[in-house]
């Protein structure tokens, strides 16, 4: 299958060309599988930072999938990952372009909720380590992580068709929760027939768990706002309490894009698919394989909602249990809920045209503009909420998508900061007790699991997410609304 | 880096596995005498990355039998089939024996450990560049673990 090795031409920026300020571009000349240019949006050493690993070649390398439309897309956090590079968007024109498993990763949905209250840090100050320790009871982490809710087969496959409406049902959420969630938190070209038993059994007990890696559950305080009235309308003000949740669809997730990744292989050997990386195999999306993969992935993503809002759910309750009679107005009200890992049917604008594409989005978020009809009435004159994690210990930023990112990036923006250094590298630089020790001498509480898995997650391994945010900012690919920074922190 | 398994091969001691550098993930190159000596190597160097606490009640024996379309798509079935034992049924996978390989299909025994969770960090195996290529002495490929 592999005609091309990925390894076989090395990316140099003289092969890169200068589009505009803070774009760069990669003609389609430059490999001869290449379908459509790429194009990276990036100031000068983010770029720089992006050519120091193999994440230009991936995203070359996607740049060849039958079907690709206007270029393939890296935004400013792209990183290394396997097959599709972390931080890219590639959209391919529907019917017969193609859907492709790798394109999405193993943790399907994985994304982020940002819950925000009307109360200041510091009312509950006082309180804090109780909540962290609460939240690291009732909120279990850590990859095998079991929860509180035992699923039979029939509420799996519920799960897995409804997504977050099995949750409003069982009343773990409110309406306004589902309302303020990508897809109002329920694919529905689900179907959990094509799920296999494999990823049924690694997902069972995982429902409102938080896994491990970088997921994490976060009590922040805003600390900047940069459009008082658009954060009004979400309910952010300075100095209050917000908390993000950022997690995905569990083993669930994992094993249905392992299934479709293994059968694949055959697949799109069948279909005559050539490829420079066999981790992007892939199936015409209008295919009996392609539509199959796209409704187990569905049920992956809605098993994510589902997980989040549970987990929302157990967050609300421990600061309940541990501020009723202490603290008012605890509420906890969803600001939003988005997807970074994930392959959408949309309608976008291409060169004078509306086109149907399958947009994969692969560590990045979709970020529609004012208008859209896919949002709530609430959010439709505003745009969609856009919420981007910092690393541990540093800010995170709540963004509003804009008219720019529905015209130069398929209506997708960044994800987080990005890592520029391997985990096991992280770990030989700093100790996760030396950490722990260091964020809580800057007023940051941590609650983990696991030292060694603290110390992968260290700042010093990712970016900075400020100047990521700033060149979507500048580049209109996302218009920043807020800054949150941490004051506890969960783990796996 | 992990700890190291080492094959002694014609007088020779060659590290079976090493660890190569990611940015967001793990990876490792492994090398064996042959497909079987590859798929054991390659299982005992994901254990290895991974680094799993011990685990309390007494060994038992798994037999399973996995299937790929060519010899990259059984070594990432394969370590996926042990992910699943691990995540699914709570296990600690500790030795390894390919017992047959036939037609891209292999039989193999597996000595594993129950625990309370799951240990395993790994999510999944990849396809990312893999390719076993023929070197002196035998197979070696490089895998790449989404974590």
């Amino acid at each position: 299958m592999c005609s091309v090795p990925a390894e076989a031409v090395m990316i140099e920026k003289k092969h890169i060309e200068r589009v505009s300020e803070n774009v760069w571009e990669i003609p389609k000349t430059f490999r001869h599988d290449m379908r459509v240019p790429v194009r990276l949006y990036a100031d000068e050493e983010l770029l720089d930072t992006a050519l120091s690993d193999n994440s230009v070649l991936q995203l070359v390398n996607t740049a060849t999938l039958p079907g690709v439309v206007k270029y393939a897309i890296a935004m400013p956090d792209i990183h290394q990952g396997y097959g599709f590079p972390i931080g890219g968007v590639v959209a391919t024109r529907l019917p017969e372009g193609v859907i492709s498993p790798g394109g999405v990763g193993y943790d399907i949905n994985c994304g982020v909720r940002l819950l925000v209250s009307q109360v200041s840090v510091e009312e509950i100050e006082p309180y804090l380590e109780d909540i962290a320790s609460r939240l690291y009871a009732n909120c279990p982490s850590g990859v095998g992580a079991h929860g509180h809710l035992r699923l039979s087969d029939n509420e799996l496959d519920q799960v897995l068709h409804e997504g977050s409406r099995w949750m409003l049902e069982k009343g773990y959420a409110s309406r306004e929760d589902l309302d303020r969630t990508e897809e109002f938190g329920r694919i529905s070209a689900a179907d959990a027939a094509f799920v296999s038993d494999h990823a049924r059994e690694r997902g069972r007990n995982q429902l409102g768990t938080l896994g491990a890696g970088n997921h994490f559950i976060e009590v922040d305080r805003v600390t900047e706002v940069y459009d008082q009235p658009t954060a009004a309308r979400l309910g952010i003000y300075a100095g209050n309490v917000a908390v993000q949740i950022h997690c995905g669809s569990r083993g669930l997730g994992h094993q249905v894009c392992e299934d479709y990744v293994s059968r694949f292989q055959k697949t799109a050997q069948d279909y005559g698919i050539e490829l420079p990386d066999r981790e992007l195999v892939c199936a015409p999306f209008d295919s009996k394989e392609g539509k199959e993969y796209f409704r187990a992935m569905a049920c992956a993503a809605n098993f994510a909602f589902a997980n989040r809002q549970l987990l929302a759910h157990m967050i609300r309750r421990s600061f309940e249990e541990m501020l009723t009679g202490e603290v008012k107005n605890l509420e906890l009200q969803q600001v939003y809920d988005i997807a970074h890992n994930m392959a959408k049917v949309e309608e976008h604008n291409i060169d004078g045209r509306s086109l149907r594409v399958c947009v994969h989005r692969k560590g990045a978020t979709r970020a529609f503009g004012p208008g859209s009809s896919v949002l709530p009435d609430s959010l439709r004159d505003l745009g969609q909420p856009v919420l981007i994690p910092g690393s541990m210990g540093t800010a995170s930023y709540v963004l509003i998508g804009t008219k720019g990112a529905m015209e130069q990036t398929f209506g997708s923006t960044c994800h987080g900061a990005g890592r520029v250094m391997s985990r096991t590298k992280a770990k030989k630089t700093i100790r996760g007790t030396v950490l722990r020790d260091q964020l809580k001498s800057r007023g940051i509480l941590i609650c983990a699991g696991s030292m060694s898995g603290l110390a992968e997650e260290a700042p010093l391994a990712y970016k900075d997410v400020a100047r990521v945010v700033e060149v979507v900012h500048m580049l209109g690919i996302g218009r920043k609304i807020a800054r949150l920074e941490p004051v506890a922190v969960i783990k796996g | 880096m992990p700890r190291a398994c080492l094959l002694s091969e014609v007088g020779v001691q060659v590290a079976s596995f090493e660890e190569i550098e990611h940015t967001a993930d793990r990876a490792f190159r492994v090398r064996g005498r042959n497909m079987a000596d590859l798929l054991e190597n390659a299982a005992r160097a994901m254990q290895a990355l991974d680094e799993p606490s011990s685990a309390r009640e007494p060994s038992a024996s798994e037999e399973i039998e996995v299937e790929g379309v060519d010899r990259e798509s059984l070594l990432v079935n394969w370590l996926n089939e042990i992910l699943y034992l691990e995540q699914a049924r709570q296990l600690v996978c500790e030795e390894f024996h390919i017992a047959e390989i036939e037609n891209r299909r292999l039989r193999a025994q597996i000595e594993t450990r129950k625990c309370d969770r799951s240990q395993t960090h790994i999510k999944a195996v990849t396809f990312h560049n893999l390719h076993i290529r023929e070197v002196s002495g035998g197979l070696e490929a490089e895998v790449v673990l989404d974590v």
